[in-house]
């Protein structure tokens, strides 16, 4: 790839998907100033690699892989601290959020899912990647990942309204 | 046929990939509609919810962090940058025309609308002004001094068809004004931007091409007030 070429190239998927790139990572690391490292972490290592990306319609998930492989390699040591904090008092400090008691009634579940259910879900809602592009970050079956978004978005709808929250699968 | 609770399931898991058999059962299950109308209330809140918002300036600090880190890398063609500024304070009125298209047949004015539709409005919303110092910055990485007058609340380097241009948003009687400085796009004609909200100009310079806009609500700048905002070196 030609210097100029991959400059510009590098520029948009900066331009286009550094906010979606933040959002996923603060819901990693529930930490501002870890997810702010991490996604520049992430685009340097995109930036070292660009070459290696063939199609470009498979930018974001591409991005998201290598985040989340980033944040297994910086912060994998410290994930049983961070799984004991609050979620809502230092995750996303300094943040503005949705302050609605529902609102937090969510987020409280969504910090209790299951990582196997919770990593799906924020692809999908966070990057607007489909199953297929999800099961290839995640490393498992189209199938698999249709049944843990299935089940988080359940676990999830019980919060806001148990009473109606029983859904057949 | 599709069952409903095969339905709810391919739904629940993927709203946004319902195809086939499950939009042919949706069409005709009044059950599954009420299901889907719910449904939507949810994905709404849940999406509310998990999209936090970015700190300002996050794209630019991530941006800076890899030039930081590559010396190598991001070097500005400077000297064509200030040839192109200082023959910018040469461009004498401009003669507004019909639509004109770039070396890459796409339409000029298509281009820079195309990049507003990426940052335009997280541009015009920055509400701090830059500091002396980030001026500086900018006037040593873009070739461009920012006069005492402009009040310049953002500026970046931004791919614009197949090259970098300038964006910029200085306020201009209390209101944002962008300019788009695009030193390798260059063109034959003026043209007028109205569209989807936008009005303004894009004109020809020597070397290159120039934006001006702002929102249909707004008062823009005449051409001369423009160019004399921010001083090309």
């Amino acid at each position: 790839m030609q210097e100029k070429q991959k400059q510009l190239e590098y520029e948009r998927l900066v331009l286009v998907y550094s906010d979606e790139l933040f959002r996923y990572a603060l819901w990693r690391c529930r930490d501002k100033s870890k997810a702010e490292d991490l996604v520049q972490e992430t685009c340097m290592r995109a930036w070292k690699s660009l070459d290696k990306l063939r199609d470009v319609s498979s930018s974001k998930a591409w991005l998201m892989t290598i985040l989340r492989n980033e944040h297994a390699r910086l912060y994998a040591r410290y994930r049983p601290e961070m799984v004991d904090m609050e979620l809502d008092t230092v995750s996303l400090k300094d943040v503005n959020n949705d302050t609605t008691p529902e609102a937090f009634a969510l987020k409280q579940a969504l910090a209790e899912l299951a990582e196997e259910y919770r990593e799906p879900l924020l692809l999908q809602v966070i990057g607007g990647l489909s199953c297929e592009e999800i099961a290839s970050v995640c490393n498992i079956s189209k199938s698999a990942t249709m049944t843990r978004l299935f089940r988080a978005k359940q676990k999830l709808r019980d919060v806001l309204r148990p009473e109606e929250g029983q859904v057949n699968a | 046929m599709m069952k409903c609770e095969n339905f709810e399931f391919e739904y629940v898991a993927a709203p946004d990939e319902i195809a086939g058999d499950a939009c042919e059962h949706l069409n005709t299950c009044s059950t599954c509609q009420s299901f889907v109308a719910k449904e939507k209330l949810f994905q709404e809140k849940l999406t509310a919810v998990i999209n936090c918002d970015v700190p300002e300036g996050f794209r630019h600090s991530v941006r800076s962090h890899v030039v930081n880190s590559n010396t190598s890398f991001w070097s500005m063609p400077r000297a064509s940058m200030a040839l192109a500024a200082s023959m910018l304070l040469a461009v004498g009125l401009v003669t507004l025309n019909s639509s004109f298209f770039n070396s890459q047949g796409i339409p000029l004015d298509k281009l820079v609308l195309e990049h507003l539709e990426y940052d335009g409005a997280s541009s015009v919303l920055a509400s701090t002004e830059l500091e002396t110092q980030e001026l500086q910055t900018i006037a040593q990485r873009f070739g461009v001094r920012v006069k005492q007058s402009s009040h310049v609340m953002f500026a970046e380097k931004c791919p614009i068809g197949d090259s970098y241009g300038l964006h910029m948003v200085y306020q201009y009687q209390g209101k944002p004004i962008t300019v788009i400085y695009m030193p390798e796009i260059s063109s034959e004609e003026a043209v007028m931007v109205n569209y989807a909200g936008v009005k303004g100009w894009v004109k020809p310079l020597k070397k290159g091409s120039m934006a001006v806009l702002t929102s249909t609500a707004n008062e823009l700048p005449s051409v001369e007030q423009a160019d004399q905002s921010i001083e090309w070196l």
